[in-house]
């Protein structure tokens, strides 16, 4: 006897259904499972089986096969619990096939369901084909936000049962959720002076310009990186479930929230750990969680230049592709790169109060960690100094404010009606001409002076942006 | 090293108030000395952010006012005041403490060949070849004492080289100026005791070039600025409250400076060019 049921397996920040094949043979009692599962889906034989007796359906005493399809991707985690029990219950005739559906969830010995990072994947996949879901009630009403998904929730293996037994068709879906904002990170109106540094956030956020951060500890540098994701226009639908697809292929659970993702490794992280890694599975890293948002490396000069280098790749491609023992994946990594880094390792070079105690040779060797290539994404390099403790607070504007003149700027961008004007181009090209800037340099100047154009409301980019743009070019 | 020539009081380029001190030592010299009265601008060479502004400012307004800048080649606050003089292409002289030849710290190479290709001097106790020793300091700053009109102290603990040129120029008879700086903070204290024992407080390039005329005559150029723009440079986070611009305003202005070419950037520092 066999029957199939539908679960869903998270590859590269994408979804892939999963067939869950069931054979119930002749055979004296036994259970086998295959379709390369790691440990904890293996270990679903002892669950199901358990799950299945505490909510008194009989277990068939014959030999049960269970085979995870596509067999050569690799399966892990518990969210095949479920799946493979219906398949089973399924198999041995006590319940209806559940024609079509996706279903997911990890279940306890007494056959409660629990969610487990699949459940969006799940919402996903029905979203995609149109077909219903079956999945744990505690994180129902969360996915339930997936555009064009039809989403149940059960409680337990029993609940499950009853409502395959009733037709899934008859029932309605749970009702989605409102997601809940976590609290924005502080408002912009709380940094103090840095009128600078505040500047080149702004145009930073409205041209996803990579931003670099430096000056002596106590400036305020991570306190600007943190308010740049606020002052961000929130993500959109579509890309809201693309971050939390990234976010639960690495085991959390973000919901659909609208904020965007702001990620700060430790400058201790390993390089899997920033690209992505994982053992047998490929779990994705920083740059992908930071995927349509921030990622914030602070203190950059700390971190091994080897590991640096390889930010290259999802600089340049906005993806990662992580090569693991039996599968391949590519994960998403477009990302807004913000660093802050001390002017040296004591950190108070350059300062007005407190002395440098780096011999010079230290301090070169210290910005030779950060590759040339990489100091070249950077299209905007600013100075944060310390703040004097005198600082006259003037009231700055708060995150909403500035918010709104980003989005603005954005679409303004996004239209691309901002031509350069013959005398903004000609100061561009006399400048590169006379070696004042070089090539890319020149090219880094545009942009930036394009999206100081778009802020300003301009129609074209002018003489003054270009000049603005190049005073945003500091150097580290 | 060729070039280098050996000068005692007898002959003409010696310094005459090398004469004050009671032995007056030969010395080893590289490059010209001019007429034009010495001022020495010393500190420590851990010195801060302030300090470094403050000495390559005093330093471009001792060149500019046609004075000689005189300091010790050692990194920090001796360094800045080479610089300011250079910038301008003012008249700079370094005292040694190791070999006539021997550059040292090494990274100050570029200025040690910079004094000279301007027409400044380095001058030292020791042969070609003597290696930095650290004894061999003080004796060198009684040198830089002996050979200026007067001292500017800009950054001192105190223990340190700098307060030891002080003290020595005091005994000499040289005016000593001092920058005075907050009472909690080490590289000010020495600064501090100076004025207590009756050193005159520095407030500013302007005032210290008020102060050096009544003592070595009257400068022959002033203090300017080009561009809205101090020529001593300035940090570009106190632009905006120099030109009285918005943040805005003040990168355009900028960065238009900056594309004539009229301005240049060391770090996060505006130089006029």
């Amino acid at each position: 006897m066999y029957a199939a049921t539908i679960s869903v397996a998270l590859v590269g920040g994408d979804v892939r259904p999963v067939e869950v094949q069931v054979h119930v043979g002749r055979q004296n009692e036994q259970f086998k499972l295959s379709g390369l599962p790691d440990t904890a889906v293996r270990e679903a034989k002892d669950r199901v089986r358990a799950a299945v007796v505490s909510s008194g359906i009989r277990f068939p005493n014959r030999s049960v096969t269970v085979n995870l399809a596509p067999a050569h991707l690799p399966k892990s985690g518990t969210d095949f619990d479920l799946p493979i029990a219906l398949g089973v219950l399924a198999a041995s005739r006590e319940i209806p096939p559940p024609a079509g559906a996706v279903v997911v969830g990890e279940l306890a010995l007494d056959g409660t369901v629990r969610s487990g990072p699949s459940t969006l994947g799940a919402a996903v996949l029905s979203a995609r084909t149109g077909t219903p879901c079956l999945v744990g009630r505690a994180a129902a009403g969360g996915v339930a936000a997936v555009p064009g998904s039809r989403v149940h929730g059960v409680s337990s293996l029993a609940e499950a049962v009853n409502l395959l037994r009733s037709g899934l068709e008859h029932v309605a879906g749970v009702a989605p959720e409102e997601s809940v904002e976590p609290p924005e990170d502080g408002d912009l109106s709380e940094v103090m002076g840095q009128p600078l540094a505040r500047r080149a956030v702004e145009v930073a956020a409205a041209g996803g310009h990579h931003l670099l951060l430096h000056g002596p500890p106590g400036g305020g540098k991570t306190m600007l990186a943190r308010r740049l994701s606020g002052i961000l226009p929130p993500l959109t639908g579509a890309e809201a479930v693309e971050v939390a697809l990234i976010h639960a292929a690495a085991g959390y659970e973000r919901g659909l929230s609208r904020q965007r993702p702001f990620r700060s490794p430790h400058h201790t992280a390993s390089r899997a750990a920033l690209v992505g890694g994982g053992s047998g599975v490929a779990v994705p890293g920083e740059v992908s969680m930071a995927h349509h948002g921030i990622l914030f490396l602070d203190e950059m000069a700390e971190f091994p230049r080897a590991n640096l280098d390889t930010l290259r790749q999802p600089l340049e491609d906005g993806h990662v592709t992580v090569a693991r023992r039996g599968l391949t994946a590519r994960f998403p990594a477009s990302f807004h790169l913000v660093a802050a880094t001390n002017p040296c390792p004591c950190g108070f070079r350059g300062d007005r109060r407190k002395p440098c105690d780096c011999r010079p040779a230290l301090v070169a060797r210290y910005r030779q960690r950060v590759s040339g290539p990489l100091l070249d994404r950077f299209d905007l390099v600013v100075k944060v100094g310390r703040l004097e403790r005198d600082a006259n607070a003037t009231t700055s504007e708060p995150t909403l404010v500035v918010r709104r003149r980003v989005a603005l700027a954005a679409s303004r961008l996004r239209d691309g009606n901002l031509g350069l004007q013959s005398s903004a181009r000609e100061m561009l090209d006399v400048a590169v001409a006379n070696g004042l800037l070089t090539g890319r340099g020149g090219e880094r100047v545009g942009r930036v002076a394009r999206t100081i154009a778009a802020l300003s409301e301009g129609e074209s980019v002018e003489e003054e942006h270009v000049a603005e743009a190049m005073a945003l070019r500091g150097e580290w | 090293m060729t070039g280098q020539q050996e000068i005692g009081p007898e002959s003409g380029p010696y310094p005459s108030g090398l004469l004050d001190l009671e032995d007056p030592p030969r010395l080893w010299l590289l490059g010209g000395l001019r007429g034009a009265p010495g001022i020495a601008v010393v500190g420590t060479r851990r010195c801060t952010r302030y300090g470094l502004d403050l000495a390559e400012s005093f330093g471009s307004a001792i060149a500019r006012a046609g004075w000689t800048t005189v300091s010790g080649l050692a990194r920090g606050i001796d360094t800045a005041a080479h610089r300011g003089c250079l910038r301008i292409g003012g008249h700079a002289v370094a005292v040694l403490g190791s070999g006539i030849d021997v550059c040292y710290p090494p990274e100050n190479k570029p200025i040690y060949e910079t004094i000279l290709g301007s027409g400044g001097a380095i001058l030292s106790e020791y042969a070609a070849g003597t290696p930095p020793d650290r004894w061999r300091f003080p004796a060198r700053n009684r040198i830089i004492a002996a050979i200026s009109a007067a001292i500017v102290v800009v950054e001192a603990a105190v223990t340190g080289g700098a307060l030891i040129t002080a003290r020595l120029g005091a005994e000499l008879g040289r005016p000593v100026f001092v920058v005075p700086g907050d009472v909690d903070r080490e590289m000010s204290e020495g600064c501090n005791r100076l004025i207590r024992d009756g050193a005159h407080p520095v407030l500013g390039s302007a005032d210290l070039l008020e102060e050096l005329s009544l003592v070595v005559g009257p400068p022959a150029s002033v203090f300017d600025t080009r561009h809205g723009i101090p020529a001593e440079g300035v940090s570009i986070d106190d632009l905006p409250d120099l030109w009285s611009l918005t943040i805005t305003e003040t990168l355009i202005k900028l960065g238009r400076l900056e594309m004539e070419g009229k301005v240049r950037r060391l770090g996060d520092f505006v130089v006029p060019v």
